[in-house]
């Protein structure tokens, strides 16, 4: 059946809306950058979420912890290596992206008697000024969305990963309004947590349609901060170690937040 | 970067990875045979390592040698791993950071990749089976390395300053106060021993200027007498490495200092 091109149309757009039922639940990942960097901030109850890729790349992801751990251990693999035979300055995410992660999940995602990913995932790569920061954000179809660092004009130096794409596009739509790349750590803090408020609060079918108040959004993050944990971590612009991924503790974070 | 569909994940370290994708020669296989020649060690070089009141200090001259020519005087040997660890040199310089590049790679592989800190013991380990593995060349008469190993262990039991060597099979010892290792390094060890013993003080009490001292000193002296230490070289004015182990993280002692403790102390 699968022989007849509408079948396999059909298919995958079952498959597309499986995926995104599963997809559907998982806690918002927000990454800003910041006068010395980029942020990953996210809150978790349960497992990690933010990983150290190499020395320059920091993954955040949502999805099945078993393709998760996949995809990560093979985009370290590749990272390491190529590190190892070359140079780490001849690891760059564009090409992990590109020719190695999109590839295979698309033609896993496409292959319908397999299995496809179930995850999504946002890369940032710190470069040597914020002009040369790439974010860049995976889908489990191997569909890549990028800041637009090399071709595009637009210019954005924040990225959001989200369960939904109503939740992408608010968060989106908060961070653009308040959100400045030229801010000091703590203050991009605040901003990530409620730009992450925005994205939990448009979860789900009677989730938020618009950008809520903003004591709503305080209102929301303060419950969530009562029974979550905050995941942080950081790519260091500072260019005298090789290591620029370093994670914060929650304390560290929740002074910040204050 | 090909994403290889059938990678094992987390069970390979990561010289079984580069092994798995053909990026690490395999050392060859010891053989029986009749005609074999005795193993002779060639690192020409001196290493010398002490724990001081401030962490331990590594220390290694400059000089580079084939056979009996300098072939290059700003040989860096003394090589930062990771934040805490240093594996300094004696031996052939290419198979050295080959080896200090793999050992660098595993330990970062290893914490992203299992999200946790590889303990000491695993270091010290990973070490030893580089070693080990190379040992097919070494008895082919190349590749000989014989390294020290020195790192902070942070660990809550007893947090401090470990010092080891090896021998080129990759035995490893764990040494308490001293370690030196290359051709220069008997007249350091007789060196070190009178310190430690009959000095103004035991080596541990010292302080990082009197450390100083007397690792320009062991240099100085094993350079006297053998030709493949380049110890100071004072019209160059080529000092040897020094670098720190301590809590904090490893420092390298810049050349103004040292060269400051050399004139006070030395020359």
């Amino acid at each position: 059946m699968i022989e007849e091109p509408y079948r396999w149309v059909e298919a995958i757009a079952n498959r597309r809306e499986y995926i995104e039922t599963q997809l559907a639940t998982g806690s918002p990942i927000a990454a800003v950058g910041y006068r010395d960097g980029i942020l990953f901030l996210t809150l978790s109850r349960s497992r990690q979420k933010i990983f150290e890729i190499y020395d320059r790349i920091a993954m955040g992801a949502i999805g099945h912890p078993g393709d998760i751990e996949r995809l990560r251990m093979a985009a370290i693999e590749l990272a390491s290596t190529e590190g190892f035979t070359r140079s780490a300055a001849d690891v760059s995410l564009r090409r992990l992206a590109h020719y190695s992660l999109s590839p295979v999940m698309k033609s896993a995602f496409e292959q319908v008697y397999g299995a496809p990913f179930l995850a999504r995932l946002l890369f940032a790569e710190v470069g040597a000024s914020p002009e040369e920061d790439l974010f860049l954000r995976v889908e489990y179809d191997g569909a890549i969305a990028t800041n637009g660092a090399g071709v595009s004009q637009m210019q954005n130096d924040f990225a959001v990963l989200s369960p939904t794409r109503q939740s992408a596009e608010l968060t989106e739509l908060f961070l653009k309004k308040e959100h400045t790349a030229t801010v000091a750590l703590e203050d991009a803090m605040k901003v990530a947590i409620d730009a992450w408020a925005v994205g939990h609060m448009a979860i789900g079918e009677d989730g938020a349609k618009e950008l809520p108040e903003r004591a709503a959004v305080a209102k929301h993050r303060d419950e969530q901060l009562a029974d979550a944990g905050v995941e942080a971590a950081v790519l260091e612009r500072d260019s005298k170690a090789a290591i620029r991924y370093r994670t914060l503790s929650d304390e560290e974070a929740r002074s910040a937040i204050k | 970067m090909t994403f290889d569909q059938s990678f094992s994940g987390a069970g390979d370290d990561f010289p079984a990875l580069l092994r798995r994708k053909g990026l690490l020669q395999p050392a060859p296989e010891l053989k029986q045979s009749a005609g074999h020649t005795a193993f002779v060690p060639t690192e020409s070089t001196t290493i010398l390592a002490f724990k001081f009141a401030g962490g331990v200090l590594v220390a290694g001259d400059r000089r580079a040698t084939s056979g009996n020519t300098v072939v290059y005087d700003r040989a860096d040997k003394v090589l930062e791993i990771d934040r805490h660890s240093i594996m300094a040199i004696a031996g052939v310089p290419a198979t050295a950071w080959e080896m200090a590049r793999v050992l660098e790679h595993s330990f970062q592989y290893f914490r992203r990749t299992q999200l946790q800190e590889m303990s000491v013991d695993g270091k010290v380990r990973a070490l030893s089976k580089l070693l080990r593995d190379n040992f097919g060349f070494v008895m082919q008469g190349v590749g000989v390395v014989v390294p020290i190993f020195a790192t902070y262990d942070p660990s809550n039991s007893e947090p401090g300053a470990r010092l080891y060597f090896y021998d080129a099979m990759g035995a490893q010892f764990e040494v308490t106060d001293y370690a030196a290792t290359g051709s220069g390094s008997p007249a350091v060890r007789g060196i070190l021993y009178y310190e430690n013993n009959w000095g103004e003080k035991p080596l541990q009490k010292l302080n990082q200027d009197e450390a100083v001292t007397i690792a320009l000193r062991a240099l100085d002296t094993a350079a006297e007498s053998d030709t493949s230490t380049g110890g100071v070289d004072r019209g160059g004015k080529i000092f040897p490495l020094i670098r720190v182990v301590a809590r904090e993280g490893i420092t390298t002692l810049p050349e103004e200092k040292i060269a400051a403790v050399f004139k006070r102390t030395v020359a």
